[in-house]
């Protein structure tokens, strides 16, 4: 488990990241999302002990991260923009990594390689960013760390590379408990990889939930209610997250479980209604528009 | 950056990422080396080939010396290693700079121990493969030639270990610039103001004493670097590879090294530390601790506005509010500059005005304590209970001197070695007397003293003040110093230097023209009767007299050893005349051919302002030269005349007023002689005066007030 307690980091007058506490279970895909500038690369490096923090702590496996040689053992860092030796070919880092981490599988590092069609003797320097990008994250996984720490490591992966990426990490966190921690500016890039996704703004956490939690206690509820009593009756004692109205259908978000809202709105004279499954941008655009922020400014662009 | 495992596994996965180094290492050592040995020895073969060695045994011993030249001591060599040095420094550790590749290197599971010691090991080893890859091949090359023997091995030697030494703490030096900076360009920068920055306070204190100190001189003590590695390297170095063997060579250079590693130990462990401290997140800034940004800044500032200000002021020929100004611009575009620099931005000119107001400040401040001297320096005399001997210059003497191991070294270097004078009251007395007097232009006979304080406390400190010799209560002064034992065994070495008589091949006795052979055996009785005579000496002995002559040990080093003479030293001359060897200063009019006086008459020339009527010159010049007054220059004009004498009558009333100028004559009062006149006395070819046939005539100066009124007249100036 990763314990992030009241990490607070400045670069200069900037606070880059400003007391964020999260916790990453172990077996889980945590995804951390947040605008250009958020702070989720520097969250990411303090994780890799990279760098310091100013206040706060980062304990891996209760072990602090920072110059403790036995902590990092347990991570692999892959950076926005991964660092290959000037002239390398996938061999050359693969010789490089399997003598720092003693975990290394060189045979399956060198099966994936082929799996994903990258030549091993090929320079490194004639790849495009999307093959630079698996190969970090094949270096990583074969580096047989407990976490693996991708740093908007997703981003441009066209959507085979994903899967089979995807395929991998479920492989691995079924087989040894891996756990990514992917960071990312891009909402849709996480919804289907992510079991919990932390929301950086500002420097700041503004929610870290399980998306299946998150999935199960919002509700979006289409209706045309009879009239404005039965309307009242069905959304008195909800907690209403958002509503718009469209002549006579009502959109409405709340906060509920699936059964809550439906035993309600059985109760209530409605012409029409239906409980709709919300995709995670729906859910964080109601989650944070209560906080008071437009995420559809903050990620979705 | 560090890949196995082990430590060494670690080291060789470094390697491959630091080929291009290799590279330019082992090459640049091998052809500088190479190069180097077969130049020379090509050089050595060219000049037997024409014959400019006498035998097999002479050659061989200039191959030898060539091969020295090449291989061991060399002022070839330290540049590259420098240059090494930097690049190895640099680029092992430049990895710091580039956030991707911290963010690799710094997140992988390596302790910042084994990470730094890899990368520095590595570094060393590199330059120790190169160095000793071209050392060699040079000895490989130079045995091929027959230059090789016992003693260029054992200085090569010595020479890799100063090399060695010399490169560690400018390896140090740039790993500690790169740890304080985030880019190859500031790190360039900061590399270099540390290799020079003591060297450059230095320079710049000892300027500003010199600009505004009046008592100040570099006579004794100079403000010379003493952690400045390159300063130590660049003086001693020829010095170091002219030593005789290797054992000279290394009492000199070894102590230098030990020098030198201690610091480098220091920088090492400051490396050390800065890298554990040093944040990743700086990699690609400027500086990478923000509170060393105005240190820097004002640090570089101050030397730098000076160097700025002293141009100006010697520009404009010494203009103190120029030189200000010089310094305030200079100091003002330096701070804009590093600001700039600082940001890699230009809009940040204007930024940090506070850090760059202290800089001014500091500038000003400083030029302040030196113009107005507001530490007292030239008041400085020490009280007499806190000096625990002086050591003292008086304008006028200079002699050659050697140290024990027969090299030259200066007068000031001798008197400090065997200088102790512990009687110090006449020369602080001298010292407070010079602090009343009043301006040196208006004294008659305006003199530097340099003065070294030996403090009980075991500082030095030295001063030059400058006293009338003509004062009376100067003279009694600097005769109770003269007079010491003590002074005299500082200033004559022939008073205490056993080895005088050691390998003594010639002895002559000479008063300008005469120039008398005596036996070497003698020199000891000779040299005891004027050590005898010198008892007397003093300050009004050689102030008011002139040398009657000198007598000279010459060596089979070619060295030379001169004594003065005084027609008081009774015991000299006695043993002089026995040996047959006295000629006093008076020739016999018999002897001379001729005498001719010149007649500069300076009294005429001496008044350039005073160019039209009224001066004397211009008026002979206008009666001789009718109409061409409009270019007249008393500057310009040659007013001299000269007279030869031939009557044995005439010659006779002016020899006895003659003094040879080849004949020094320390202390004594410039004006005893006529510098108006100077006179040539030539020899009858057939005298039988021992005069030196090598030369056609002899120097003479008339004694001031002595000059006979026939020859006054016949130097007149007529106009013509």
């Amino acid at each position: 488990m990763i314990e992030i307690h009241n990490l607070t980091k400045r670069f200069e007058d900037i606070r880059a990241v400003d007391e964020v506490s999260v916790t990453i279970k172990e077996k889980t895909v945590f995804g951390l999302i947040g605008t250009n500038g958020a702070g989720k690369s520097t969250v990411l490096r303090m994780i890799a002990g990279v760098i310091k923090p100013d206040e706060g702590t980062v304990a891996v496996d209760n072990m602090p991260v920072y110059d403790n040689v036995e902590a990092k053992k347990r991570l692999f860092f892959i950076a926005d923009e991964p660092y290959f030796f000037a002239n390398a070919n996938a061999g050359t880092m693969e010789r490089y990594y399997s003598g720092i981490y003693e975990a290394f599988d060189r045979v399956e590092f060198y099966k994936y390689l082929e799996k994903f069609n990258l030549d091993k003797n090929r320079k490194i320097g004639t790849f495009s960013k999307g093959m630079k990008k698996q190969l970090a994250l094949l270096l990583g996984i074969c580096s047989h760390t407990k976490y693996i720490l991708c740093d908007e490591t997703f981003d441009g992966l066209d959507p085979v590379m994903r899967q089979g990426i995807k395929s991998i990490f479920a492989k691995e966190m079924e087989e040894r408990g891996l756990t990514p921690v992917i960071a990312s500016h891009n909402l849709r890039e996480l919804e289907d990889i992510c079991d919990h996704v932390g929301l950086l703004h500002k420097g700041g956490v503004l929610l870290s939930k399980d998306l299946e939690d998150m999935k199960c206690s919002i509700q979006k509820v289409q209706c045309v209610f009879a009239n404005v009593e039965d309307e009242l009756k069905a959304l008195n004692g909800l907690e209403i997250l958002k509503k718009e109205q469209r002549g006579s259908l009502s959109t409405i978000t709340v906060r509920s479980t699936r059964e809550e809202v439906e035993a309600r709105f059985a109760t209530v004279d409605t012409i029409f209604y239906e409980v709709l499954p919300l995709s995670l941008e729906e859910i964080f655009i109601s989650e944070t528009e209560v906080a008071g922020y437009d995420i559809k400014k903050l990620i979705l662009g | 950056m560090t890949s196995k495992s082990s430590f060494w596994g670690s080291c060789k996965e470094n390697h491959k990422r630091r080929i291009w180094v290799w590279i330019v290492a082992v090459l640049s050592q091998l052809l500088v080396y190479g190069g180097m040995t077969m130049i020379y020895l090509s050089r050595i073969k060219g000049f037997y080939a024409q014959g400019t060695y006498i035998n097999q045994k002479e050659f061989k011993q200039a191959m030898y010396q060539a091969a020295r030249d090449a291989l061991a001591f060399s002022d070839n060599i330290y540049p590259v290693v420098l240059v090494l040095a930097a690049i190895i420094g640099m680029q092992g550790f430049s990895y710091l700079f580039d956030r991707r590749k911290v963010d690799l290197y710094h997140s992988v599971p390596v302790s910042k121990n084994k990470r730094f010691a890899v990368v520095y090991v590595n570094g060393l080893f590199m330059y120790l493969v190169a160095n000793l890859s071209g050392l060699i091949l040079g000895m490989v090359l130079a045995a091929a030639q027959g230059a090789v023997n016992g003693e260029v091995l054992a200085e090569a030697g010595l020479a890799f270990i100063w090399n060695l030494c010399f490169f560690l703490v400018f390896y140090h030096l740039m790993i500690l610039a790169v740890m304080l900076t985030g880019n190859r360009f500031v790190t360039a920068a900061l590399f270099l103001l540390f290799a020079l920055y003591e060297l450059m306070i230095s320079s710049m204190a000892e300027s500003l004493k010199g600009m505004f100190f009046k008592t100040y001189s570099p006579y004794y003590l100079k403000d010379k670097p003493i952690l400045s590695v390159g300063y130590d390297y660049v003086m001693n170095i020829w010095e170091i590879k002219n030593m005789p063997d290797a054992a000279a060579a290394a009492r000199m250079a070894m102590p230098l090294a030990a020098k030198w590693i201690g610091i480098a130990v220091v920088l090492l462990f400051l490396c050390r530390y800065a890298y554990g401290k040093r944040p990743s997140e700086t990699a690609g800034k400027a500086i990478a601790y923000r509170f060393l940004e105005p240190v820097i800044k004002v640090a570089a500032a101050i030397p730098v506005a000076f160097l700025v200000g002293r141009m100006v002021y010697d520009a404009s020929y010494q203009n103190e509010m120029l030189l200000v100004a010089g310094m305030l611009a200079g100091g003002l575009l330096f701070c804009a500059a590093v600001e700039v620099i600082y940001d890699f931005d230009i809009r940040s000119i204007f930024k940090h005005l506070i850090s760059g107001g202290v800089a001014l400040v500091g500038i000003l401040a400083i030029f302040c304590c030196y113009k107005w001297d507001l530490f007292g320096y030239d008041d400085y005399v020490p009280a007499q209970n806190k000096v625990e001997s002086i050591a003292i210059s008086a304008d006028g003497y200079y002699d050659n001197y050697w140290d024990e191991d027969q090299h030259y070294i200066e007068k000031n270097e001798f008197e400090m070695e065997h200088m102790f004078l512990t009687d110090t009251s006449p020369v602080l007395a001298l010292a407070e007397a010079a602090k009343q007097a009043g301006d040196p232009e208006e004294m008659e006979d305006d003199r530097y003293v340099q003065i070294l304080y030996r403090l009980q406390s075991g500082r030095q400190k030295a001063r030059c003040i400058r006293v009338d010799y003509d004062d009376p209560e100067t003279e009694k002064l600097l005769n109770q110093i003269f007079c010491m034992d003590a002074y005299k065994k500082g200033v004559f070495q022939g008073l205490t230097d056993e080895r005088l008589l050691e390998g003594v091949s010639k002895i002559y006795y000479t008063n300008g023209p005469a120039k008398a052979t005596i036996p070497v055996e003698e020199a000891g009785r000779l040299l005891d009767a004027w050590a005898k005579d010198m008892e007397q000496f003093d300050f009004s002995l050689v102030r008011h007299n002139r040398p009657c002559g000198s007598f000279a040990f010459e060596y089979k080093s070619f060295s030379q050893r001169r004594f003065l003479v005084y027609d008081s030293f009774e015991n000299t001359i006695s043993a002089l005349k026995d040996l047959g060897a006295y000629y006093p200063m008076q020739l016999d009019a018999a002897d001379i051919e001729s005498v001719t006086v010149t007649c500069y008459h300076n009294e005429l020339s001496q008044n350039p302002e005073a160019q039209f009527n009224g001066d004397p010159g211009y008026a002979l010049y206008k009666e001789a030269v009718a109409g061409a007054a409009d270019t007249w220059d008393a500057e310009y004009t040659d007013y001299t005349v000269s007279e030869t004498f031939y009557k044995e009558e005439e010659i006779a009333q002016i020899l006895p007023h003659l003094y040879c100028n080849w004949i020094d004559a320390p202390w004594s009062r410039y004006r005893d002689l006529d510098e108006n006149y100077s006179v040539e006395v030539v020899f009858k070819r057939d005298s039988s005066y021992p005069y030196e046939r090598d030369s056609y005539y002899f120097d003479y100066s008339i004694y001031a007030g002595k000059v006979p009124e026939f020859v006054v007249e016949a130097t007149a100036f007529s106009g013509e």
